[in-house]
């Protein structure tokens, strides 16, 4: 088991104002698994995508990581984690606004001691043309390709994907799913992908529902559909 | 691998060029004009304190009546002295001034020749440089006196007269009226002896340790004299003021610099701590996406201090070549127009490069350092969320709909930006401070000198010069005799005048404060120009005596003796309404008790008009209006320009900080403006919507700045006064400075709006898509 969830507890507010997020939530993913969480608005699958990366803590519960207790990191351990193991894409891209598209996957592969060939991933993105143009200078999908590139290149376990298609159109949507399912496939990360969006749940090899901080249902796709077949 | 963030700075400079310029221009002028004027403060000092040798400055002087002979030369040297002869003429010119013309000195007191030559024929003059500038002179001019025609073919500086005082009782030197100048042996042999003023200089076999042991030996040397030779006049170094002033002087200005550097690192500091500030909000989202991606907080700590490192030390070594060169000059130039200074050579000073360029870039790091620690130890998350405060309102602040809907959309705008309207609050306070010390000065000056006039104790006072040995000789018969033989010589017929006794003690200097001369005025009973009733036990301070120590009724004073161990105190009655100067007021006979003098002792005279039948050998000091103009004019010149680029320094810094300030609060709302453009409204609604506001807090910042800037100003002018001036000035705030202050800062804030109006239209609407929750 590549990562490991026991008895996940999250909740925000205080008094009369608490709203528990995520309620008892356990589940394994093994390596290289596409994993999607899916959920509408506050079921809290966005607060248990940033409890696995580090980037928020739990209230109880373990997180466990090539047998590494997460709970057990300091804030130095968290960053060296993300660092090594894990790559971020978001709803939004985040670039940096003033460097090249180029940079912008550079910012990426500076983080990695075995980085991928940046070349290749350019080429991979169908980003070649653009390599020299500033983040405003593409379309949401370019950048969105840019961002993935971004957290690809320096050959995460563990990429995270929020809503990468939140903020996209359908046709271009596709194209970022197809993107990282190529990505699973060529590179063998684990991709664990957080959308509302139903029909994704069919490219998945595991599939995580949840509702009102629950795990609903999870469950083994038996048979996978390519991000080109989706419709929605 | 290279860290790919480094290739973001130089694009980072161009993309954000105003705000760097901005800080650029504000650390240049800081670091420059500060650096200048200390570095020429340093250097002009150290000039002064190396003239004593390099020109060989006498250790003092005394004039006799005639020639002294061989023989009393010799007397006089056994004393452990080596006597120079220092001869002069004072000539009265045909523009109206005078001139001491001395034979060109070789051995002491030797001449500083600034431009031009030492004169070597017949009718040529070397003058002294500061009344050349002062009277429009240049070399190749001529100067006619005495039907003679002299041509200038030297500006000097006489080592032994850096400030040009006639007599060393005046209160302060006027270098338009009066200037000094060499001509060649062969020229001065031409003056006949009837003209010639039997000046010596001599320097000591063995130097005095300190001035009170120097006190010791000048008097034993003019009793000496006084007993081998006529003696006129004696003036020992240390009490020279045409020497001495301008040492003492040139630290003064030295005080107000530092004040104003204090208030230069306050707001360097404070634009520091915004701009980085600023920078974190609008990158929060770019952060937190490094962060999570694995970047570590020093990663980005170095990445985001580096820009403004590198404008800071690049602004350093501007500013200091600019301290260096163009605001030294300035400022050495200001000095020169005060003082008959030697030439200078520039001196590198750590004192200044410490503290104009060291200590701010110390605080540029610090600052951005905690800054950026603190507001990037936040989660990742919160940073993505952009939410950077820690603290969100949580339910909205209940406004009635009676509001008109815009009012309230303002009302909204306030309370949401409250905190950038407070920063830019404190901004302006500073930028307020900084120009109300500029412009608050010269009015305080010109109102100082109204105060001296207006309030004289008496349209002519003179102090009388007893000569030494009458009043303080050990010898009680000889002394008495003295005294009565005095009395038919110090006398006068004019009918307005009246006696008074004065005398002058000095201040012990508690709690470190400067030592300073206060002068005791012992009045008669029913005097006609101090109106006030004296018993035996009143004490009256003056006004600015008590203002400047915060005297009141009981207060007990001590004073002492100038270099003897003689203390007194004075348990204070009251006060006297008089700001020229630091007094105090007793009835004559319980001053001469005091002092020890006969009752019928006086030593001045209050008088309506000027008295003209007492020889002026007697007459010290002469205190009227020109005398009292003279210090304030005086004071104008040495201050006054000084002030005028403080006030220049100030505008610009009052500018620089309303812009940086401005720009924040719009960068601040970009995405509620783009929000607002998105929804339909037109630029000019949003305009209203978000400049209006920010106008309504700047006005009310400015006028609830000035009550707060009076009270601390007057805080900071009183210790910088005291620090810096013998005697005391009231403290005094022209109101109108206020409404000029105003409307500077209004006009400078509507300038700022019509840019960020422009601003405003070229928000583009995309930015309202980026994620905030």
């Amino acid at each position: 088991m590549q990562l490991e969830l026991q008895n996940i507890k999250k909740s925000y507010g205080e008094g009369g104002s608490r709203i528990e997020v995520l309620k008892d939530i356990s589940l394994g993913i093994e390596k290289g698994e596409f994993v999607v969480l899916l959920g509408p608005s506050g079921s809290g699958k966005s607060t248990l995508l940033n409890i696995i990366g580090g980037i928020d803590n739990a209230d109880s519960g373990k997180i466990i990581i090539r047998e590494k207790s997460m709970s057990d990191m300091d804030e130095k351990a968290l960053t060296a984690y993300r660092r090594e193991h894990l790559g971020y894409i978001f709803q939004m891209y985040n670039l940096i606004p003033n460097l090249t598209v180029r940079e912008n996957i550079e910012v990426g592969a500076y983080l990695s001691k075995n980085p991928l060939n940046i070349d290749e991933i350019i080429e991979v993105l169908g980003l070649k043309e653009h390599q020299n143009k500033l983040p405003s200078q593409l379309s949401g999908g370019q950048q969105q390709r840019c961002a993935i590139g971004r957290a690809i290149v320096k050959n995460p376990d563990i990429l995270l994907c929020d809503e990468p298609t939140g903020a996209l159109d359908y046709n271009t949507s596709k194209e970022i799913l197809a993107l990282i399912e190529e990505v699973n496939q060529k590179y063998g990360n684990t991709v664990i992908m957080v959308t509302h969006n139903d029909a994704i749940k069919n490219m998945a090899d595991f599939v995580v529902k949840l509702r009102d901080g629950v795990i609903r249902k999870s469950y083994r796709n038996e048979e996978k559909q390519k991000a080109a077949e989706l419709d929605w | 691998m290279k860290n790919p963030l480094k290739k973001r700075l130089l694009r980072e400079l161009v993309g954000d060029i105003s705000k760097y310029i901005v800080i650029f221009i504000l650390l240049v002028l800081s670091i420059g004009f500060v650096s200048g004027f200390l570095v020429a403060g340093e250097s002009m000092i150290i000039a002064y304190d190396e003239s004593f040798e390099k020109y060989s400055i006498e250790d003092g002087n005394f004039r006799t009546e005639d020639k002294l002979t061989e023989s009393q030369k010799n007397r006089i040297e056994n004393k452990g002295v080596t006597i120079y002869e220092n001869f002069y003429v004072e000539k009265g010119l045909d523009n109206n001034t005078k001139l001491r013309i001395y034979a060109n000195r070789e051995e002491i007191d030797r001449v500083c020749v600034m431009e031009g030559r030492l004169p070597e024929e017949l009718l040529e003059i070397g003058i002294d440089r500061m009344y050349a500038d002062n009277n429009g002179l240049r070399i190749g001019d001529t100067l006619i006196s005495d039907g003679k025609s002299y041509t200038i073919v030297g500006l000097v500086a006489l080592s032994d007269y850096s400030a040009l005082f006639y007599s060393n009782n005046d209160m302060m030197f006027d270098s338009s009226a009066f200037g000094v100048a060499v001509v060649s042996k062969s020229q001065f042999e031409e003056y006949g002896d009837s003209e010639i003023h039997y000046n010596y200089s001599w320097i000591y076999d063995n130097k005095p340790a300190d001035d009170i042991e120097e006190k010791e030996i000048s008097d034993e040397l003019m009793e000496y004299i006084a007993d081998k030779a006529s003696l006129e006049n004696f003036i020992p170094g240390y009490l020279n003021q045409s020497i001495t002033f301008t040492g003492e002087d040139l630290g003064k200005d030295k005080a107000m610099m530092q004040v104003l550097l204090y208030i230069i690192i306050a707001i360097v500091a404070f634009v520091f701590g915004i701009t980085i500030n600023n920078t974190i909000h609008k990158e929060a989202c770019v952060i937190g996406t490094l962060r999570a991606s694995g970047y570590t907080i020093h990663e980005l700590i170095r990445h985001y201090m580096a820009m403004p490192l590198i404008v800071t030390i690049i602004a350093a070594i501007i500013g200091n070549i600019l301290g260096y060169t163009v605001f030294k000059n300035t400022c050495v130039a200001m000095y020169y127009g005060s003082y008959s200074l030697p030439t200078y050579v520039t001196v590198w000073s750590a004192d200044a490069f410490l503290k104009t360029t060291i200590i701010p870039m110390l605080i540029m790091l610090v600052i951005t350092y905690f800054i950026l620690r603190k507001k990037l130890s936040l989660s990742p998350l919160k940073l993505i969320k952009r939410d950077l405060s820690g603290k969100r309102q949580k339910t909205a602040i209940p406004l009635s709909k009676g509001i008109r809907f815009f009012d309230r959309f303002r009302i909204r705008i306030l309370i949401q930006n409250k905190s950038s309207y407070i920063i830019l609050f404190v901004g302006l306070l500073f930028a307020n401070m900084l120009l109300f010390f500029g412009m608050m000065l010269p009015p305080l000056l010109v109102h100082y000198q109204g105060i001296v006039t207006d309030t004289m104790l008496a349209k002519h006072t003179y102090l009388l010069q007893i000569p030494a040995g009458t009043i303080d000789s050990d010898n009680e018969l000889s002394a008495a005799f003295s005294y009565t033989f005095l009395k038919s010589k110090i006398n006068t017929n004019n009918t307005t005048a009246e006696k008074f006794t004065a005398v002058s003690l000095k201040t012990i200097g508690e709690h470190g404060a400067r030592i300073e001369d206060v002068t005791l005025y012992g009045i008669r009973d029913n005097s006609r120009f101090i109106n006030a009733d004296f018993d035996d036990k009143t004490v009256l301070v003056s006004s600015a005596y008590a203002d400047k120590y915060g005297l009141k009724k009981g207060d007990v004073v001590t004073l002492k003796e100038p270099y003897e161990d003689k203390y007194y105190g004075f348990k204070v009655t009251g006060t006297y309404d008089y700001d020229g100067g630091i007094a105090i007021f007793m009835s004559k006979k319980h001053l001469n008790e005091i002092m020890g003098f006969d009752e019928e002792f006086f030593s001045g005279f209050f008088s309506d008009t000027e008295i003209t039948d007492i020889d002026e050998k007697y007459i010290g000091t002469v205190v009227d209006e020109e005398s009292l103009t003279r210090v304030s004019r005086q004071l104008m010149i040495s201050m006054g320009s000084m002030m005028y680029m403080v006030d220049g320094f100030s505008v610009i810094l009052f500018i620089v900080l309303i812009y940086l300030l401005s720009k924040l609060i719009i960068e601040r709302n970009v995405q509620s403006i783009s929000m607002a453009k998105i929804l339909g409204y037109s630029r000019m609604e949003i305009a209203k919507l978000y400049i209006v506001p920010t106008a309504i807090v700047v006005v009310a910042s400015l006028l609830i700045s000035y009550p707060i800037l009076a009270n601390v100003m007057v805080a900071i002018f009183r210790a910088m006064l005291k620090q810096m001036m013998s005697g005391w000035m009231v403290i005094w705030l022209d109101p109108s400075v206020y409404v000029k202050m105003f409307l500077m800062g209004v006009i400078t804030y509507v300038i700022v709006a019509v840019l960020e109006y422009r601003k405003i239209g070229r928000i583009p609407m995309s930015e309202a898509l980026k994620n905030v929750e």
